[in-house]
């Protein structure tokens, strides 16, 4: 029996604008990625990539309402550079300045740390072989750029230890053979006259330019927008902004004998230098073997297996590399707090310490890999498959529930203007992520309950 | 090498400034800390204002006013003055009881300080010219690094550049400018960030005669090498 042809939806002026516009996107590059809006909860741990890229938007936005304010140049601002006055006035003066400043930070740093575990989830799940050889370089290259670009920012704020990253970063890139000297120059300039509208240039406009042009390369063809773990993450960064606000610190001054550690994502290198070995070599090969390792991982791993637990010698490759960043990373961290040392027995790695570990993790990361992916090949044939979940809340416990958070999105957004017009800045940060958080957490039970079966 | 193209100017500005060098009094940057020192002339003579183990940033060359040197944070144009210790000669009303190190460490280009991670005067303990970043020690008062990365690498990237200080008829100290007018001459004050050579040193790689002479003066080190030149050139 034909069904009888349903009447068109009805269309208000706002839905038709809104379709006009879709179907006018329909030869342009945004229609020939497929989105996915999931209907229920999914790991995160899929699209960690695009959460990434949210994270850059966030930057982008607030980077550029801190350029509004900062200005790149070190003399002609009284006693301090016009670099950290800037940064200082955006910090204590202009109105939200604490605010977006704080969020840019954080936001570099979850960036940082989001692009890592979008890395590693794709290297444990496999997802780099098989035709996606060329997501797995671009997202390496990204990576590196994300790094470089989250050093070039941290040393725009000319305190202490972006001085001291200048500094080292310049020698170190002097220290390169054959094109050192001229490396240097054409990134940092000729000293002090030239590197911070350098470093700007490089941070605003060229590396950010670079990144989104491999964006374009990078994107697969399907993309999973998820509102609820989206809000909570940008939500999540604001209260860690809140909780953790990003320290002015002081001038820089070559005067100020202070040691002082860089950047977390910076230690590892930082620990290597302490070894004492060749600049170059810690400094600059060092990471760059790193590098290189991740560049030509899906040529090496050709097999057609997918899975961490098929693949036991690249999964035990992987769990060494996070291991040995991991304690390097730490030691880069460690200084002997004993001041009546001298500075070199306080900050010395002992190299061979430092190499012995090194190879000490990879023998204990392979012999234990192995080990746990033999157990669990084992106990794998008698598992039996668990059923589904059933659902765990009622209809009338989702509207109470959705009611309350509301109630507590709107004392929340109550509690932060107070906050704000009081002066506690770090407080608005942190109520405002509890609003995003909220938020994510409504649009999850608004769907949630959409599912329900009664 | 790559000497049809001036790769080492591109998009370059001057490091060092185009002037040239000229003998300066030596005036102590207006350093709160320094309290009385703070932009004070020093004088050879002036036990109580500038006694023996003690140490000061001072600027070369000079924009003439301490006070904007002290705000000018450049560590090419920094040096740090200091006052030797009783046994190495720091109670002598002369001009050897001073010396003036680099700012820029030959290692990674931080800033050394005399007597480790300390800001006062005199130091406690320690009579070394240490860097807060990697440990390198320079001895004083030649310079030479004795311990830590810096003491690893060789010649001329294991001594400190310096300035030389010599004392006026009433007791000021100047600084004498380089023969070259430039801090570009390795074997003289050395260069700035690359290091020194020092008289009675091990100075095989900068022996011509040398067979590594060649392959590290073009991988290593390209600007010292034309400087290097520049300076034989003219000296002889």
């Amino acid at each position: 029996m034909a069904q009888p042809p349903s009447p068109p939806p009805k269309r208000n002026l706002i839905s038709k604008l809104y379709h006009w516009v879709v179907d006018g996107l329909e030869r342009t590059v945004y229609r020939g990625v497929q989105y996915t809006f999931p209907k229920r909860f999914v790991s995160p741990m899929g699209y960690l990539g695009m959460l990434t890229g949210i994270v850059f938007l966030v930057l982008g936005v607030t980077g550029g309402l801190l350029m509004i304010f900062y200005q790149p140049t070190l003399t002609g601002c009284g006693t301090l550079t016009c670099a950290f006055s800037s940064v200082q006035r955006i910090n204590d003066v202009i109105p939200y300045g604490y605010l977006i400043r704080n969020i840019h930070y954080t936001a570099s740093n979850a960036m940082v740390l989001l692009a890592v575990l979008h890395m590693y989830y794709q290297y444990f799940s496999g997802r780099f072989k098989i035709k996606n050889e060329i997501l797995w370089v671009t997202g390496i290259i990204l990576g590196v750029i994300t790094g470089v670009e989250a050093y070039s920012g941290y040393d725009l704020i000319f305190n202490q230890r972006a001085g001291l990253a200048i500094e080292i970063g310049s020698s170190l890139a002097n220290a390169s053979p054959l094109i050192g000297s001229a490396l240097r120059i054409a990134i940092f300039g000729s000293g002090f006259t030239d590197f911070i509208l350098r470093l700007y240039a490089a941070h605003v406009f060229i590396l950010p330019m670079i990144m989104i042009l491999l964006v374009f390369i990078h994107f697969p063809r399907y993309l999973v927008f998820d509102l609820p773990v989206i809000s909570a993450v940008v939500g999540g960064i604001l209260i860690i902004a809140g909780i953790f606000p990003v320290q002015l610190s002081t001038p820089y001054s070559p005067s100020n004998p202070t040691l002082t550690i860089p950047e977390w994502y910076l230690t590892g290198i930082y620990a290597l230098l302490r070894t004492e070995y060749d600049k170059f070599v810690m400094g600059g090969l060092m990471p760059a073997l790193l590098f290189l390792m991740a560049l030509v991982i899906p040529f090496v791993d050709t097999s057609k297996k997918l899975n961490w637990k098929d693949r036991p010698f690249f999964t035990a490759l992987g769990i060494t590399s996070i291991a040995q960043i991991l304690v390097t990373t730490a030691w880069g961290f460690y200084i002997n707090p004993n001041l009546s040392l001298p500075t070199l027995s306080r900050l010395l790695v002992p190299p061979a310490d430092y190499f012995a570990s090194m190879i000490g993790i990879t023998l204990v990361c392979f012999v234990m890999t192995y080990a746990f992916l033999g157990y669990i090949k084992s106990r794998e044939r008698v598992r039996k498959a668990a059923g589904p979940l059933g659902p765990i809340l009622s209809r009338s416990w989702v509207y109470v529930i959705f009611v309350l958070l509301i109630v507590a999105q709107i004392a929340l957004d109550f509690l932060a203007v107070v906050a704000y017009s009081g002066g506690f800045y770090s407080m608005t940060l942190f109520d405002s992520g509890s609003v995003l958080v909220t938020f994510g957490v409504i649009a999850h039970l608004y769907r949630y309950g959409q599912n329900l079966p009664f | 090498m790559l000497s049809f193209v001036p790769w080492g100017k591109f998009l370059s500005a001057s490091l060092i400034g185009s002037g040239k060098l000229i003998d300066q009094k030596v005036v102590i940057d207006a350093n709160p800390v320094y309290g009385p020192a703070a932009g004070a002339t020093v004088n050879v003579n002036d036990m109580t204002t500038f006694p023996p183990n003690s140490h000061w940033v001072i600027t070369y060359p000079s924009s003439g006013n301490s006070t904007q040197d002290f705000e000018n944070p450049d560590t090419f144009v920094k040096f740090e003055l200091i006052r030797l210790p009783a046994d190495l000669g720091g109670n002598a009303a002369s001009a050897s009881a001073f010396v003036a190190f680099s700012k820029v460490c030959v290692h990674l280009w931080c800033s050394p300080n005399y007597g480790g991670s300390q800001n006062q005067n005199p130091p406690v303990n320690r009579e070394d010219y240490e860097c807060p970043c990697h440990g390198s020690i320079y001895e004083v008062p030649d310079g030479k690094a004795k311990a830590g990365p810096a003491s690893e690498q060789p010649p001329p990237d294991n001594a400190i550049p310096m300035l030389t200080l010599q004392a006026g008829s009433d007791g000021t100290l100047y600084i004498k400018a380089p023969q070259s007018g430039t801090l570009t001459d390795i074997q003289q004050n050395g260069i700035i960030g690359v290091g020194r050579v020092e008289s009675g040193m091990d100075n095989k790689v900068t022996d011509p005669t040398n067979p590594l002479y060649s392959s590290y003066y073009q991988f290593i080190l390209p600007t010292a090498k034309q400087t290097y030149q520049a300076s034989e050139t003219t000296t002889g």
